[in-house]
């Protein structure tokens, strides 16, 4: 491509053809006031504060808009642009109302800073009338058009960024104005209140509700979010000790500008009066206060009695995903060598270990292929079991800027209306539970079609032939009869997946909770080898994580099956390493995953448990059994922000510090490690995990060799082969980016470890059918307002307030059957126990199926679960199971 | 609330033609137009790009104005939010959301017309019509508009009902033109 140089202000500049004049002024230093400009929006050109002037011809230029041409002259401060600027900025300000001192906007009001640059004081025009504030009675925003000088920057991110669809302009003239469809508040529309829009704002038209009035913050942190494993860097506004704001980081590959309800107003929890600010130890029925000292040493000797007693078989470990690389390395090391148990494990696990066992076992690198930017470049998207749109929202956002924007086709596979739905062009809806014969019978109808990636398959694959054996069962009609899906729509789907030149396949909670779920992951993962859509840009195998540190949770070895690095257990040399490294034999053998540890606690061989940040008895199946089990144990320890359920059956209680409150590296589900920063002191007497878990090791009389989270992190580095410096973005200035190692990692070069992939051939097997006595199957999913066990959002003032009440989601079909009406109270029944939820009917739910969201923190669908433990992840089932609505609530 | 509540809820504009019906209803009326053909245009112009204004064009001839309701509907068929339709909407003049007459009577304000007395033909017009600027008869008959000038100054004072237009007017004219007696003093 020929270089394009023109003058400007009088210097010859040089910059590629499609360069705008703004561009290119900006590469050159020169400083260009913009409104309406924004880097992450499509131009817009609407406010024309940027006008330039080519001195060639006089032309007027809007500068964020005008391609620069051979020969141009531009001035960018000529008397006639300087003239022009200011009247417009005036008339800007003609129309805005008079409460800039007032407006909480306050110093980051663009049109304030750029009038005050012009010396744009007293005005000389007589004031335009406008639009007052609307009243929307959502607890996130404030719309106060009044303020808005139409720059079009809101709209463009609703639609562009989040493609949620919530805004656009309406009416012409003057009477133009942002709005929602109907102009319904925002709590009616489309909008999810992912503060996108709020946040480009350049004026006070869009605003946070409830932010501490005017001003700036003393402090900006840039960290990453704690939800969920999308890993969205954000920017923490500080002031004193409260974070006021949160912004959405505009540097990071992950969210790009981007944020969520949960990232955007969900972090109040951390100043929730329901922390815990001091340790707490049982003195009979009661947990009451107690100093560190001696909850430390009650902790500790209580830990060695029973290790000295019962040997260290008899303690197990459980951690979450909340916590931080280098405390979940910290934490397995301390279970392993303080401790010297197998029995660690962590809640990521309930999600990651299909991921890990099935992705591993195919394509023997054990965890997400491809990065959020090469699902955007996919020409195809999969989607499997996922509701992205509340589970993991910036991959929804990708998938619909893929699909808006770029053409791509998205293929849904899913038994419940999910928001993705109006984008897809393709929705299958396959009988739960049947997942595998509808992905074999695709791989199959692939065959068929001839659409394989022969090279791949014949040159660096292995068990192409078994597979192919496998697969003949599946013909077209006969998964059209296991799954209800139509053998048309079955072909359609592998037609537009096999012949996809890029085809990125996510899968999400509905298939790792469920059931087979590790089976589920082996044939999606043969779809991908079939179809050679690994090693490439714009493909690969996508697992959502619901969990924000599930990845590194498991990366860092707090599992049953592997030490650090997916260095199996039972592998001796491996073993071997850390050994030396660690100076300690390590316990040979798989330890046992948590479930299998609390019943191992009633049957008397697990004593005591030390349980970091989770809470099993809001999120397990069965927490009838959880709670059984864990009062079976002598002694109980555990660090947490809140008494949770779990905690508050402890022995000892050690209140830990939030991810504001402390430093680290969280990785996304991308594998991306990302920089945790302390923006505030920990709250109360509370402290970081890793200070407990060190403290907790010298109490024990083994202290572990690290000061500081640096030195854990070096560990880590030389330790995890794949934690290659510099990704761990502690002291680079922002999180990683696309050019670091992990990238390569994950962009393929070293993609099939054994050098060869393998097919791993899975055979649908049928569940029992839906019984007279509980006809429907209840699936559960994630919802974008609550989180987790709901410990942290409940506590989050804003998130709080939007929650419904527990609701279940019922087919027309079943609901006039059983003649419940929408909004009506039900008890959903398994052959377990009962839950009580407001019935929501659902005109395109498929007939026989009710939903809820797991996290429902007044109602725990997870007690309808019975306790089975997948064999191959041993793992607790919380994919669905067989329910039947009542009416009425419990005590009816 | 439980609506904005679940993230993925599906659109929260119920689809078929439920507040039409309301706004019908307020004036005394049932939907004029025929679902079948409505639902004809719209697959037509299904899936094919930029055709949004002549989509909107054609449901307006169908149904006299664009009914809110089938907005979702058309955004669906064209790939775009119900938000941008209802934008583009809003941006042509040419474009209603409000049921109007089955023919559109234009008395023109322009200078021309005002010194010939366009004033009362307005006046007169509206008192045929029972209604006001901007207004449709109650039997959907009728909308009333006026213009800044429709360019056949010479003929001065002039209307247009639909796309025919009438010169020098006067109430007896307009009285055959519109073919109907004053509104006031009732209808047959
Ligand atoms: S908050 Fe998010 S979803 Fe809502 S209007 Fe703004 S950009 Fe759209
Ligand atoms: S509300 Fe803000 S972002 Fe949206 S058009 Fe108005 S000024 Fe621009
Ligand atoms: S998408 Fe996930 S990581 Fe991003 S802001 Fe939302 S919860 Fe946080
Ligand atoms: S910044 Fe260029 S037109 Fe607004
Ligand atoms: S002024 Fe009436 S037609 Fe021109």
């Amino acid at each position: 491509m020929n270089k394009v140089t023109i003058t400007l202000d009088g210097r010859e500049v040089t910059g590629m053809p499609g360069e705008t004049i703004l561009d290119l002024a900006r590469e050159s230093g020169i400083n260009i006031p913009t409104l309406c400009h924004h880097p992450l929006l499509s131009p817009n050109g609407a406010c024309r504060v940027c006008l330039v002037e080519n001195e060639r011809n006089g032309a007027l230029l809007a500068a964020c808009v005008t391609p620069i041409e051979p020969g141009m002259m531009i001035n960018t401060r000529s008397p006639r642009v300087l003239e022009r600027r200011r009247q417009i900025v005036e008339l800007l300000l003609a129309s805005h109302p008079d409460t800039c001192m007032v407006c909480d906007k306050g110093n980051r009001c663009e049109l304030r800073c750029i009038a005050s640059e012009m010396g744009v004081g007293m005005l000389r025009l007589e004031r335009i009338p406008q639009y007052g504030a609307i009243v929307d009675a959502n607890p996130f925003l404030v719309r106060d058009l009044g303020k808005c000088i139409l720059c079009g920057r809101c709209v463009k991110a609703d639609q562009e960024l989040v493609v949620e669809g919530a805004l656009d302009f309406l009416g012409r003239g003057f009477g133009t104005r942002p709005a929602t469809l109907q102009e319904v508040p925002f709590e009616h529309s489309e909008c999810t209140f992912c503060g996108t829009c709020v946040s480009v704002c350049p004026t006070g038209a869009l605003r946070e509700r409830d932010a501490l009035t005017s001003g700036s913050t003393s402090e900006q942190v840039h960290t990453t979010c704690p939800f969920c494993g999308c890993g969205c860097s954000v920017v923490l506004e500080i002031r004193g000790d409260r974070i006021i704001r949160a912004r959405p980081g505009t540097e990071s590959p992950v969210n790009q500008g981007t944020l969520c309800v949960r990232g955007a107003y969900g972090f109040d929890f951390v100043h929730s009066p329901e922390r815990l600010t001091t340790p707490l130890v049982r003195r009979g029925a009661h947990l009451e206060p107690a100093s560190w000292e001696e909850a430390l040493s009650l902790a500790a000797s209580g830990l060695r009695r029973l290790r000295e007693e019962s040997g260290p078989d008899s303690l197990a470990v459980l951690g979450a995903p909340t916590g931080t690389n280098e405390e979940n390395y910290l934490l397995q090391r301390f279970a392993r060598t303080v401790l010297g148990t197998p029995h660690i494990d962590n809640g990521a696990r309930l999600h990651r270990a299909p991921s890990y066992t099935g992705v591993g076992g195919t394509l023997g690198y054990p965890g997400t292929i491809g990065t959020i930017r090469d699902i955007e470049c996919a020409e195809v998207i999969l989607v499997v079991g996922a509701d992205p749109a509340a589970s993991a929202p910036a991959v929804a956002y990708a998938i619909k800027r893929a699909v808006t924007r770029k053409g791509a086709r998205l293929l849904l596979i899913e038994p419940r209306r999910t928001q993705l739905v109006r984008f897809a062009s393709l929705w299958l809806r396959p009988r739960p539970g049947t997942d595998i014969a509808l992905l074999n019978g695709l791989a199959n109808a692939i065959l068929a079609e001839g659409l394989v990636d022969p090279d791949l398959v014949t040159t660096r694959t292995d068990g192409f032939a078994e597979l192919v054996s496998t697969l003949q069962r599946y013909t077209p009609a006969a998964v059209a009869s296991l799954t209800g899906v139509t053998e048309g729509e079955l072909v359609q789907a592998a037609l537009a997946f096999g012949s996809a030149a890029r085809a990125a396949l996510v899968y999400g909670g509905g298939v790792t909770r469920a059931r087979r779920g590790t089976d589920t992951v082996k044939a999606l993962a043969n779809l991908a080898l079939l179809t050679g859509n690994v090693e490439r840009k714009g493909t690969g195998l996508y697992a959502l994580q619901t969990r924000n540190n599930a990845q590194g949770a498991c990366d860092m070895g707090a599992v049953p099956d592997f030490l650090p690095g997916y260095c199996s257990v039972e592998d001796s040399a491996g073993r071997q390493k850390f050994e030396e490294r660690w100076r300690t034999r390590l316990p040979a053998g798989r330890g046992l995953s948590a479930s299998e540890a609390l019943a191992a606690a009633v049957a008397g061989r697990v004593k005591g448990m030390l349980i970091v940040g989770e809470n099993p008895l809001g999120y397990f199946p069965d927490p009838f059994a959880v709670e059984h089990g864990l009062k079976c144990l002598e002694f109980l320890v555990v660090q947490d922000l809140f008494l949770t359920e779990t905690a508050a059956l402890a022995t000892v209680v050690l209140p830990a510090a939030s991810f504001v409150e402390k430093e680290g590296t969280f990785t996304n589900f991308e594998g991306r490690v990302q920089p945790v920063r302390q923006a505030l002191p920990p709250r109360g007497e509370s402290r970081p995990d890793w200070q407990i878990l060190l403290s907790l090791a010298e109490a024990m009389g083994a202290p572990l060799p690290f000061a500081s989270v640096t030195d854990i992190e070096r560990e880590i580095l030389e330790l995890v082969p794949f934690y290659e410096a510099p990704s761990l973005g502690l002291e680079a200035g922002l999180p990683t980016r696309e050019a670091e190692p992990w990238a390569r990692r994950r962009l393929h070069e070293r993609l099939f470890p054994s050098t060869f992939g393998r097919f791993l051939p899975v055979e649908y097997v049928p569940e029992e059918e839906p019984s007279q006595e509980f006809p429907l199957t209840l699936v559960t999913g994630s919802s974008l307002y609550q989180f987790g066990t709901g410990m942290r959002t409940s506590r989050s003032s804003r998130l709080s307030s939007l929650v419904p009440r527990a609701y279940v989601e019922v087919s027309a079909a079943d609901a006039s059957v059983q003649g419940i009406w929408d909004g009506e109270q039900v008890r959903v029944v398994s052959a377990l126990a009962a839950v009580e939820a407001v019935a929501k009917v659902c005109a395109d739910q498929p007939a026989g199926v009710v939903f809820a969201p797991l996290a429902s923190p007044e109602a725990r669908f997870n007690r309808l679960f019975p306790a089975v433990i997948d064999p191959q992840s041993s793992l607790p089932v919380l994919g669905h199971v067989a329910v039947r609505l009542e009416r009425g609530r419990l005590d009816d | 609330m439980t609506e904005a509540g679940s993230a993925s809820g599906a659109g929260t504009i119920p689809p078929g033609l439920g507040m039409d019906a309301d706004n019908l209803h307020r004036l005394g009326q049932t939907p004029v137009f025929d679902p079948v053909r409505v639902e004809e245009v719209i697959n037509r112009y299904r899936g094919k790009r930029w055709v949004l204004i002549p989509l909107l064009q054609e449901i307006q001839e169908v149904c006299g104005y664009i009914p809110p309701a089938l907005i979702p509907r058309i955004a669906e068929a064209v790939g775009m939010f119900p938000v941008q339709v209802q934008g583009v909407i809003s941006f042509y003049s040419q474009l209603h959301t409000e049921p109007r007459g089955k023919k559109v009577v234009t008395v023109c304000r322009g200078t021309a017309c005002h010194v010939r007395g366009g004033r009362s033909i307005l006046k007169v017009v509206k008192e045929h019509l029972g209604i006001e600027e901007g207004e449709t008869t109650p039997d959907l008959e009728y909308t009333l508009e006026t213009v800044a000038c429709i360019g056949v100054c010479a003929l001065a004072p002039n209307m247009m009902v639909g796309r025919t237009t009438y010169g020098s007017l006067n109430p007896s004219k307009v009285a055959r033109i519109l073919g109907r007696p004053k509104a006031a003093s009732g209808g047959d």
